[in-house]
Formats: C-alpha cells, sequence, structure tokens
C-alpha cells in the first residue's frame, strides 16, 4: 500500500521504527537526523539514571565548554563589545567532526585561561590605579588641612589638655591666621590620619570617632568630586578625603581601627609641604605608567574577545548541537557485545524514505562496512500526532492545539478554523474601515516578514506570530462590513435604495419611508436605514437571527465532523449510537427553528394579510404545550411540531443506552468465544527484559526473523490502552455525554448571540467615537474649525485603533476563540492525543532563550 | 416574489465557484488546504449575504426618522 499524501484534514501516517547504528558513527547519524527534525526518539533508558548513562562524560565536558562560551559572553557584554549575530535561516553551518569538537573544547580551555589571566591582572592593575588616585586626591586635599590644622594647633592641645569633653570643632577660619603656623607637628605630639572613605559612610563615622574619642579630634574633610570606580563590581562609589589629627600614639591607633573597620582606605602623607609636592609628583608619574600598562592591558584583552566575538555564536550552536545530540544519544540502548546503538523512534511514515537515505549516506560517508539498519516495527502503541503546517497555517493549528492535541488521525478541526475564525471574528468586528486597517497591519507585517521576524518584544511577537489570521480577520472583516454597511460608522450607498420618501411633508415631521417596487438592495444592508429612529428595531432583530442562523451551521458542520471520526475509526457505534440521534435532536429542535426564521421571511405578511408570529414564544410553547400554536405561522404547524418534539424526545434514551448496551454485547460475546484483550495476561515483546542477556537473546530472535515479522514493542501493559471492559464506566461516561449535549444544544445555540452582542457594541461604539469627535471638528467653521478638525481627527484617528481596533479586536478574538473550544470542538473533538515532538535542531534553539541572543 | 429567485441565483454561482475552486487548486501539499478555506469561505460569504438579503425581503417595520427637512429630502432618494 503506497502511503497516501498527509494532509492537514488528519495528522500524518507515523510509523515506529528501530534503528541500528553502529556505534562509531551513531553521532554522525544523530547529528543528520537532528538536521532532518522528522524523528522523535523514544527513551529506552528509562530506568536508568542520568548518571549512569552511556555518554554522561561527553555531555559533562560539553557543559563545562558551554559555560566557558557563556564566561567569555558575559565579558563580551562588560567590555561593551557586540557579538557577530549568526542567522540562522541564512547561515547553515557545517556539521563538525569529533575532533573538530574537541579542538574546539581545547580552545575554549585555552581561551578561558588566557581572558582570565588577562581580566586578573587587568583587575589588579586597577585596583592600583584607584588606590593611587585616591591617594594623590588625599594628598591634594591634605595640603588644604595641614594649612588650616597649623593655625589650630593651639587649640587642639589646650582642648585635649584641659577638658576631654571641650567641643573641637569651633571656628576654623578665624583661627586661620595664626602666627606659629610652621611648627612642627611631632614637636607637639600630635598625629594624624589621613584616608578616603565612601561618602554615605562618613557620618557615621564622625559619630562614631566622636563618641569614642570624646571630641578629643580635629577632623577635616572634603569631597572629591569624580566618583571612583570599584574594579571589583565596576560600581561607581562617592568618597571623601579625610584627614584626622588628635593628640597621643594610642589614639591615633584607635583612629586608624576605627577607619579600617569602616572601610576607609588610609594613605601615608607627609606634613612637610615639600615633601608632599614630591610625593605628589612621584604619585602621578606613576599613574602615568600605570594607565598606559592598563591601556595595553585592555587592548590585548579587547582584541582577544572581539577575535572571540567574531565565532562565539557559531561555537554556541555547535556546543548546543553537540550536546543535544549526546542527550538523545543517552536515549538509546547500547549493545556492547555488537557494538551498535540501538533506538526506537517514531516518525512520519512518508519521511521514512528520506530517513533511510540519510542513513545511508552518513554511512557511506563513513565508510563503514556495517550498514545502519531501519526497521519499521508494527506495535499497538497510539502515535503521536504531527500536524504539518506551514507558515500560513501554523497560527489557526495554535489555536487548536492551546487547546488540546487532536487524537492521533482524528479530523483536525484547525483546517475548517482557518476560515470559520477569523469569519466569526468578523461576524462581531464587522466594519469596511476597521477591517481594513487590520489588513493594512497584517500585511506590512508579511511584506517585512524577514527583518521583523528579529524583533524580540512579547506583545508585537504575539501579533506577528498570527499575522495570517490577521489577515484573514482583515479581509473577512472587509466583507461583513460592506454587508453590515459601515465604513468607520458610516455607510455607503453603491447601489440605489429600496427605499424613497416621501415627496411632501414639513420640516420636524417624522417621516415614513415606503418601498419603490419589486426592488430589493441587492448587497447587504440598505443604507436607507442608516440614522433612522428604528435603525436599531431592524439591525437588531436581523442581527440576532443572523447569530443564531450562523452558530446552527457552524455546530452542524461540527457535529458532521464526528460522523467522520467515526467512520475513519470504523466505530459504527459511534455513528448510530451518538451522531445519529444526537444530529436529529439537535435538528428537530433548532434545525426547525432556523427553518421557521427563513421561512418568515419568505412570506409577505402584509399582502397575505396576517400578524407575523412571535418565533420565540412559537418555540416556547412548542415544549410547554406542543400541538398548541397561538399564532399560526403554516399550516399544519401544530402536528409537525408535535412530532418534531417527539422526536427529540425519543433520541435522548436512544443516546443514552444504545451504546453502553451495544459495546457491553460485543464484549460479552467476545468473552463467550474465547478471546481475550492483548496485554491481559501475558507480554509478548522484542525488547523486554532489564538485564542485558535477556535484550541479547530477544534481538537474536528478532534478527533471524527479519524484516516484516509482526513485533509487538515493548511494555505494553503499562501503557493502560487496553483497559479492561467495565459496563459502569461505559454508562457513566454515555450518561454524562448524554446530559451534556442536550444541555449544550441549547446553550451554546444561546452563546452564539455573543456575535449579535458584540457586533452592535462595536457598531454603537464606533458611532459614538464618530459624534463626539470628527462630528464636532465638522460641525464649526472658518479658522477654528480647520484647527478643530485637525485636532479631532487625530484623536478620532488614535482613539479608532487603539479602542476599536485593538481592544475591540482583541475582545472579539476572544469570542470567537470561545466559539471554537467550546461550542465548535466540543461537537467532534476528541483530543486526547500526544504531541510529536521531533528531535530537530532548528526546534531546539528556536526554544532555546540563550540562543535567543546570539541569533 | 420575483426577488426571490436571487437567492437561488446566488447559490448557484456559490456552487459553480466551489466546484471551480476544487478543481483549480494547486496542486500539492497545500490543495487541501486550498479547497477547504476557498469553498468554506464562499460558503460563509454566501450564508451571511442571504441572511442579509432575506432579512430585508419582506421587511416588517419601515425606516422612520425626525430630522429630514423637505429642502434636502432629494438628497436621499437615489
Amino acid at each position: 500500500m503506497a502511503p497516501k499524501e498527509d494532509t492537514m484534514f488528519r495528522s500524518a501516517d507515523m510509523s515506529l521504527t528501530q534503528l541500528y547504528i553502529s556505534n562509531e558513527i551513531g553521532r554522525e547519524i544523530v547529528n543528520a537526523l537532528g538536521e532532518l527534525g522528522q524523528i522523535q526518539f523514544r527513551d529506552l533508558n528509562a530506568d536508568v539514571t542520568a548518571f549512569q548513562r552511556t555518554f554522561t562524560q561527553e555531555i559533562r565536558r560539553l557543559d563545562n565548554v558551554e559555560r566557558q562560551l557563556r564566561y567569555f559572553h558575559s565579558q563580551m557584554d562588560k567590555a561593551g563589545i557586540p557579538l557577530r549575530k549568526l542567522d540562522l535561516d541564512v547561515d547553515t553551518l557545517a556539521t563538525p567532526s569529533a575532533t573538530e569538537i574537541d579542538e574546539l573544547s581545547d580552545r575554549s580551555q585555552s581561551l578561558e585561561q588566557r581572558i582570565a589571566s588577562l581580566n586578573d591582572s587587568y583587575e589588579t592593575l586597577k585596583k592600583r590605579e584607584v588606590e593611587l588616585t585616591e591617594w594623590r586626591w588625599v594628598l591634594r586635599e591634605a595640603g588644604g588641612f595641614f594649612d588650616r590644622a597649623h593655625g589650630n594647633v593651639e587649640e587642639i592641645n589646650r582642648s585635649s589638655m584641659e577638658a576631654d569633653d571641650a567641643p573641637l570643632l569651633q571656628d576654623v577660619e578665624q583661627n586661620g591666621q595664626n602666627g606659629d603656623a610652621e611648627r612642627s607637628f611631632s614637636v607637639m605630639n600630635i598625629g594624624f590620619v589621613a584616608g578616603v572613605i565612601p561618602r554615605e559612610r562618613v557620618a557615621a563615622f564622625e559619630r562614631i570617632l566622636w563618641r569614642t574619642l570624646r571630641g578629643n579630634l580635629y577632623m577635616n574633610q572634603s569631597e572629591i568630586p569624580e566618583p571612583l570606580v570599584d574594579p571589583t563590581n565596576n560600581e561607581a562609589v562617592n568618597k571623601n578625603v579625610f584627614v584626622i589629627f588628635a593628640h597621643g600614639k594610642e589614639i591615633i591607633a584607635k583612629i586608624r581601627k576605627i577607619s579600617e573597620s569602616l572601610g576607609a582606605d588610609l594613605y601615608s602623607v607627609d606634613e612637610n609641604s615639600d615633601l608632599r609636592r614630591d610625593q605628589i609628583h612621584e604619585v602621578n608619574t606613576r599613574l602615568g605608567e600605570l594607565g598606559s600598562v592598563l591601556r595595553n592591558t585592555k587592548q590585548t584583552l579587547d582584541a582577544e574577545l572581539t577575535q572571540i566575538a567574531r565565532s562565539l555564536a557559531a561555537w554556541m550552536v555547535i556546543i548546543k548541537k553537540e550536546k543535544a545530540v549526546y542527550q538523545t544519544l543517552n536515549l538509546f540502548s547500547y549493545d556492547h557485545a555488537r557494538k551498535t546503538l540501538i533506538a526506537e523512534a517514531w516518525c512520519p511514515t512518508n519521511s521514512l524514505p528520506l530517513i533511510k537515505s540519510t542513513l545511508h549516506d552518513v554511512n557511506n560517508r563513513a565508510g563503514l562496512s556495517v550498514p545502519s539498519i531501519i526497521n519499521e516495527i508494527k506495535t499497538n502503541k497510539t502515535p503521536p500526532t504531527y500536524q504539518k503546517t506551514n507558515k500560513f497555517t501554523e497560527g489557526f493549528q495554535t489555536i487548536i492545539n492551546a487547546y488540546g492535541t487532536a487524537k492521533y488521525q482524528e479530523v483536525n478541526p484547525g483546517l475548517p478554523t482557518i476560515v470559520t475564525f477569523p469569519f466569526l471574528f468578523a461576524v462581531m468586528f464587522g466594519d469596511f474601515g476597521h477591517g481594513f486597517l487590520m489588513v493594512c497591519a497584517a500585511s506590512a507585517m508579511i511584506y517585512w516578514e524577514k527583518p521583523l521576524k528579529k524583533v524580540r518584544d512579547e506583545l508585537f511577537g504575539m501579533a506577528f506570530y498570527g499575522r495570517y489570521i490577521m489577515l484573514m480577520m482583515g479581509i473577512f472583516s472587509m466583507y461583513t462590513g460592506l454587508i453590515y454597511n459601515d465604513v468607520f460608522s458610516k455607510s455607503l450607498s453603491l447601489f440605489p435604495s429600496a427605499w424613497a420618501w416621501p415627496d411632501n411633508f414639513k420640516a420636524h415631521d417624522t417621516v415614513e419611508a415606503h418601498l419603490k417596487s419589486d426592488y430589493r438592495y441587492p448587497f447587504g444592508l440598505d443604507w436607507q436605514w442608516h440614522g433612522t429612529e428604528n435603525d436599531l428595531l431592524f439591525s437588531n432583530s436581523y442581527k440576532m437571527k443572523l447569530s443564531i442562523i450562523m452558530g446552527w451551521f457552524h455546530m452542524t458542520y461540527s457535529l458532521c465532523l464526528s460522523y467522520i471520526n467515526a467512520k475513519h475509526f470504523k466505530t459504527p457505534i459511534d455513528i448510530w449510537g451518538n451522531f445519529v440521534p444526537g444530529m436529529l435532536f439537535f435538528q428537530s429542535i433548532f434545525g426547525y427553528l432556523v427553518f421557521t426564521i427563513i421561512y418568515k421571511w419568505s412570506i409577505d405578511w402584509y399582502a397575505v394579510g396576517q400578524s407575523p408570529p412571535g418565533l420565540l414564544n412559537m418555540l416556547i410553547y412548542m415544549f410547554l404545550s406542543p400541538g398548541y400554536v397561538e399564532e399560526p405561522l403554516y399550516s399544519g404547524q401544530g402536528p409537525l411540531q408535535q412530532i418534531l418534539v417527539l422526536i427529540a424526545l425519543i433520541q435522548v434514551p436512544i443516546m443514552l443506552l444504545l451504546k453502553p448496551l451495544y459495546l457491553r454485547w460485543e464484549h460479552n460475546k467476545a468473552r463467550a468465544q474465547g478471546y481475550r484483550g492483548i496485554g491481559e495476561t501475558s507480554r509478548v515483546s522484542a525488547l523486554d527484559g532489564d538485564d542485558d542477556e535477556n535484550t541479547l537473546d530477544g534481538r537474536a530472535s528478532m534478527n533471524s526473523d527479519g524484516e516484516g515479522v509482526a513485533m509487538i514493542t515493548q511494555n505494553i501493559g503499562d501503557d493502560e490502552e487496553h483497559e479492561e471492559f467495565e459496563f459502569s464506566e461505559v454508562m457513566i461516561h454515555q450518561v454524562i455525554h448524554t446530559i451534556e449535549f442536550c444541555l449544550n444544544c441549547v446553550s451554546h445555540t444561546a452563546s452564539y448571540l455573543r456575535l449579535w452582542a458584540l457586533s452592535l457594541a462595536h457598531q454603537q461604539l464606533s458611532v459614538v467615537l464618530w459624534t463626539m469627535t470628527i462630528a464636532i471638528g465638522l460641525g464649526s467653521s472658518g479658522p477654528i474649525g480647520v484647527a478643530l478638525l485637525v485636532i479631532t481627527f487625530a484623536a478620532w484617528f488614535f482613539l479608532t485603533i487603539a479602542v476599536l481596533v485593538v481592544m475591540e479586536g482583541t475582545s472579539a478574538m476572544l469570542h470567537s476563540l470561545r466559539l471554537h473550544w467550546v461550542e465548535a470542538m466540543s461537537k467532534h473533538f476528541m483530543g486526547d492525543g500526544i504531541p510529536f515532538e521531533p528531535f530537530s535542531f532548528k526546534q531546539m534553539l528556536e526554544d532555546d532563550e540563550a540562543a535567543a541572543d546570539i541569533s | 416574489m420575483a426577488t426571490g429567485w436571487a437567492i437561488i441565483i446566488g447559490l448557484i454561482v456559490v456552487v459553480l465557484a466551489s466546484v471551480a475552486a476544487w478543481f483549480l487548486s494547486p496542486k500539492g501539499e497545500t490543495q487541501t488546504i486550498w479547497r477547504s478555506s476557498l469553498i468554506l469561505s464562499f460558503a460563509s460569504c454566501y450564508i451571511m449575504w442571504a441572511i442579509t438579503f432575506m432579512a430585508q425581503w419582506h421587511p416588517l417595520i419601515v425606516p422612520r426618522r425626525g430630522d429630514l427637512r423637505p429642502e434636502f429630502a432629494h438628497e436621499h432618494k437615489m
């Protein structure tokens, strides 16, 4: 049987395959398959912890390389060197060989050492520089202090001799002119401490000194105008220079201790101004030398980093891929005796030839005599669900996948969603102008797809991801806008109206239009309704009925999909026990309602001379008093309605009982004939067993059997796919289903009224916006009118985009989403599938957060 | 009653368009998507149009307004 082409209608056919790969080329093969991205490996070592797996060593080594690369990246960030980004769509990296990986790892090792040592020396030098700068500031500032302090010598002495608690810091300036300024401090036994302290600590520092020394000190300080950069953490700190004079060695020692404990750096300063000048000179030369050394180091470091920056992105990608390869290899089981790797994997049946040829290619390139073998194996496992998408369908499929993964090979609701989702949106959003704005936005995003793809803004990313949904929504909104005859809340008069106003009337009279002839407005709503007093009365009735009919179509369509599902899975009981009774129930109530709506429209009630009956009351009385018709719609209505109610009521027990009873009967029949469920008592397995010997035996026998022999893979019983038949469970399930279905028919139909409510709200909101902005601007004339118009137009345009398109659009979208997830998908969607997650480098790099900033 | 034929004619046009969409859809992987989307779009648009047309077919209420001035009434005739 030739495999049929995969379409979006169902998930792709999947095959479980077994791969036998020679150990030497395992890495290359997995690499090639990762580039292909079409195969999902199963974990054959589920009972082995991560540390005991075969390739843990390699992964550790690669982890280390990855850490080194991240270190380079952080160093580049620190130095402000831009990383040359890698466009994964354009640049393809050749698959590296194992030796290249080794080289890369060695290289990054040596580079790390070099960068680290450069960094270290740079930091030391920088520290030295900061120290020197601080010292220079101290020397510079200290000069002034000493000059002033000389004037205060007397006072310092006196106060410390006489009164311990006398304040020291008295008016310094006044005593500045004292004559014996040149006397040395040492002569008078006055010592001093000079240093630098962070500014925020100054207050605490002063207070502590004051308290511990009881005021026996003379402190001078001044702010360093420029912040000093701490090389260890690159933070700029504001600091103050201080010089403290005090009397006595012990006190000086105390001051030293206190300052050091508070994080001050102390520097030696000479009191002699000549010596100080020399010191400053020396410090300046040293700073100069240090500066040039620093510049050199920095240059070397930057050059090194720039060199790395050129290829870092590629290295990161290579290492990430390599790591993923080894992680995948860890899923394989390794046959020590034969030196082969054995893997089990799901892949789309249609990709099998491609995978086979890939294996063959890699084998040939390696020049290995032992071929790699890929075997399709038969299994009763549920294959994963793989919905192939392209960039157009991706967004729509995501809407469905967000709700649940479809069962393997069930009808994919993503296909009709391409139209129904934007269309139901448009029914709510119907406005030609707003739809046009949306089309423009979507088209722009599609036209500049490539450059916009790189924008990493979360909100924009979401809109960009749904650009094709937006395009469809916009197109359909333009259509429904034409139908509703709304363009920014104004109307278009494309065709002559069917209504005419009377010829003679007085101003301010309420006049009524009349139909011109048999002619009816051919497309959409007649523009003569626009702005009339009973406009809402008409459009409400119209839109309400529109939403009911739309809902009926949508739900009937979805219900039909359940028929296709039952047909595909060959469960006729689902057709006769669920689909047919459900359909009859739904149609005999709501199908009939839709019929009466259309019937009522098609009758010219004035010509017939009857009063048109209310349909809502008719539906209510149809159930409250079957057979009784208050206002007849057509002859024979009473009996027909009785029959319909009867049909609907009969469906309930059928739906409730038929399927469970049938299943029970089928089960009992099979039992009576002596059949048992697979996996119920015994297991057959090719890869069964926990120890090596068992595995070997199994494989040996398998190999001799050759291809095409039915094989059943391991752990069948564990997956609970063949549950014991339990009547009570089936019954409960069916009771819930029946009650849900019947009640939901009512509530879901009512739920579609949101189409009416939202489209009404949208239309009224745009009318209000128009009258409150532009209408004001158009109302006045002259230069003020012109200015007013410009202002009101800007306000109108901005609010149209922000409120009517973005906000209202989001709300209509959410409502449309709900109509799909709840109202439509509950009619057919089974959704207990397992998503297909192929081993793909592309996917892996897209998902990787860290990879986001290198590409 | 004559206008009622518009619904039938519209239906025929949409059915023809759908048949054309079925056969003219580009071959290949996306054929199913083309077919389904085109036909569903035609059907949805037709339903919407037909409902709107029928709602105005035999109107039960007529447009009524009090802000009309005799001198401008001709603007509302076309």
